[in-house]
Parts: C-alpha cells; structure tokens; sequence
C-alpha cells in the first residue's frame, strides 16, 4: 500500500509546476501567494491521509488544491473588488481589451488579471482549460456536467480569443 | 483565419510561465504544519486572554460601590468578556482542512463555504454577543443619561456620540441585507447548477 508521503512526493513531483500556476490565478501577491502555495501543499499532504483512489491522482490534486484556494478567496472576498462571470467578462469594453497587447509577459500578467477577477467556479474552468484539460476531466474536479463545462470552455475560448487578436500584434 | 491562435496561444503563454515549484521536504512540511497550528493558536489565545481580562474588569467595576443599574450594567458587560472569549474558540481555534475539502467537487465545497459564510454573517449579533455589550452598556450610561437631562447642556454634548451610533446602526445593517442577498443570489446560482446537473 502506498504511503501518504509517497503519495504526496508523486503529487509533488508530477504537480508542482501545475500548483504554482493555479496559486498564481488565484492570488495576485507574490507574498501572500507563495503562503496559498504552501497551504495548498500542507493540505494535500494531510489529504492523503484519505486518499481512496476512487478518482485519479490528478483529480484528486486539482480538487484539493483548487478547494483550499477558494476557501482562500471567499475569506479574502470583502477585502477585494467584486468577482464576475464569464458572461461579464464577454461584455467588457473593447478600450479594455486593446491593452491585452504586446509581450508574452505582459500578455501573461494580463491573463493572470483576467482570471483573477472570475468566481471561483469559472476560474477553475479558465485554469483547467489553460492546463489542457478535457471537458470530461474538468467535469470530474469542479462537479458541473460534461456539457456544462464544454459550453463554458467555448465561452472562455471566445473571450480569450478577442482579447487577444483584437489587441494583439495581428489586430486590424 | 485559424482556429487556434498560434501568435498569442494563451495556453501556450499559460504553461510556459516561469514557475518556482515549490520543493517541500515531508520534514519541511510536517514542521510547517506544526508552526502553522501553533501561530493559529496563539491567534485564538490572544483573543481568548483579551475577552477574559474585558471580563475580569467590567466584573471588577461591577464590584465597586455604586447605583445598582450600573452594577447590573457593567455586570453584564463582563458575562459579555467572557461570552466573545467563548465565542473566540469556538470559532478561531485552528482546526483542520474542512473534511469537505477533499471528498466534495469544487461546485460543492464552494456553495458549502458560502453558505458558511452566509450563516456567519446572519448570526453575526448572536456570535458577537452584541445584545449583552449593548444592553451592558445602555444600564452603564443610563444613570448618566438621566441626569444629563437635567442639565440639557450635557445632553447636547453627547448628542453627537448617539447619532453617530444610530448611523453606524442603519449602515451596519443595511450593508449586511445587501451582503446577504448578493451571497444568496449566488448560493441559489450554484444550487441551480447542482440540481440541472443531477438530472
């Protein structure tokens, strides 16, 4: 039988990189952030403890992780700017999205932003969809339908796409 | 025009970010859970130790010879010390990750932080104990409110202290009515979801 440690050193090892980018969608401040990341680390390790393989190893990691950091943005959610939907973003000024222009670390930063500003529930779609995760995957972490989570992928995919070719480099 | 955006692939862009993965022992983290329960704890302590010496003074002045609506008042601002430093470990101790944490999907364990949150929220006056530190304090300043309307100048000195209170009061409330509608708009949102995704 696997132990919790070695489970957690597999998560680690095949995760880390995943998690660092998921605490970056969720919290702006490198300070605060390396703390969520750490969190999210201390947690999956005390997780394994019931670790009974009834979903993945992936599965598992991305629920955790994406539940202890959205524990973190509902405690930190007075302190913030009201979050929207996907539906909203849609909406957003053109002005606004023009300054998506420019370098790949602009271009990232302004991602990151973008996710930010999402509820929970979108951000984890937008991150599983940045991650290339299927529908299906996705469907299995965040509990909404297949379907639901395609329709919404396809909705984030329109966004992306605007915000990127109306102010990217090939815009005109 | 292509599907994808081979200029700006934001998935691209997205995995390619520089990442400082995060290399944790099990020692690392074991001693980090430990710091991590005992600096939660210390937290939940100081709040303890201040709810208790609030007690231990307003029972004191509670003791000192005086009219007995004040010793009733300052009387029940002490039983409220001790009601917040109740109330500071129940809800500030440090626990463990909610056991929902791991075994619920994300759609789950978001409406259920939620709808903690909301139940918080709407309980917030029984949990802060309010109605004794209020009360408490109404009985203290009593006796000085009715003599003060014997000398009106006195009253219009403190005037401002009441309407500001009664301002504090409508914002208080208000803002929470708003803050409680918004979370049950999105809780009924997430409950919607669940149900069309259960059938």
């Amino acid at each position: 039988m696997v132990s919790q440690d070695d489970l957690y050193r597999e998560a680690a090892d095949g995760y880390g990189s995943s998690l660092d980018r998921l605490a970056r969608a969720y919290e702006a401040d490198p300070e605060t952030r390396r703390d969520l990341l750490q969190d999210i680390h201390l947690q999956l390790w005390r997780s394994f403890a019931h670790f009974d393989r009834r979903c993945s190893l992936r599965t598992w990691v991305y629920r955790v992780a994406h539940n202890v950091a959205t524990g973190h943005v509902v405690r930190q959610r007075r302190l913030r700017t009201s979050l929207v939907g996907i539906e909203e973003i849609e909406s957003l000024p053109s002005k606004e999205r023009n300054e998506f222009a420019a370098g790949q670390n602009q271009a990232l930063e302004r991602l990151s932003g973008l996710i930010q500003q999402l509820k929970p529930l979108d951000r984890q779609i937008i991150i599983s969809y940045l991650e290339g995760m299927d529908a299906n995957s996705t469907a299995e972490i965040t509990g909404l339908s297949a379907a639901n989570v395609a329709m919404k992928v396809h909705r984030i995919k329109n966004v992306l796409k605007r915000w990127f070719h109306e102010g990217g480099p090939n815009a005109g | 025009m292509p599907d994808e955006f081979p200029m700006h692939d934001p998935q691209k862009i997205w995995q390619d970010q520089p990442t400082e993965a995060i290399k944790m022992s099990l020692d690392e983290i074991r001693r980090r859970a430990r710091k991590l329960q005992t600096r939660g704890r210390l937290a939940a302590l100081l709040t303890i130790v201040i709810g208790l010496v609030l007690c231990v003074f307003f029972a004191l002045t509670a003791a000192k010879p005086q009219e007995l609506v004040g010793r009733i008042g300052w009387g029940m601002l002490s039983l409220w010390g001790l009601y917040a430093a109740y109330q500071a470990y129940k809800w500030t101790w440090p626990g463990t990750l909610p056991a929902d944490a791991t075994l619920s999907t994300s759609l789950g364990f978001y409406r259920g932080e939620l709808e903690r949150r909301h139940d918080y929220a709407r309980h917030v006056w029984r949990r802060a104990g309010l109605t004794f530190c209020f009360a408490g304090l109404a009985l203290v300043i009593l006796p000085a409110l009715i003599g003060a309307f014997r000398t009106p100048r006195l009253l219009l000195n403190v005037a401002p202290l009441f309407v500001l209170l009664v301002i504090w009061f409508v914002v208080f409330f208000s803002m929470r009515r708003r803050n409680q509608r918004k979370l049950q708009r999105e809780i009924d949102e997430l409950k919607f979801l669940e149900e069309e995704n259960r059938s």
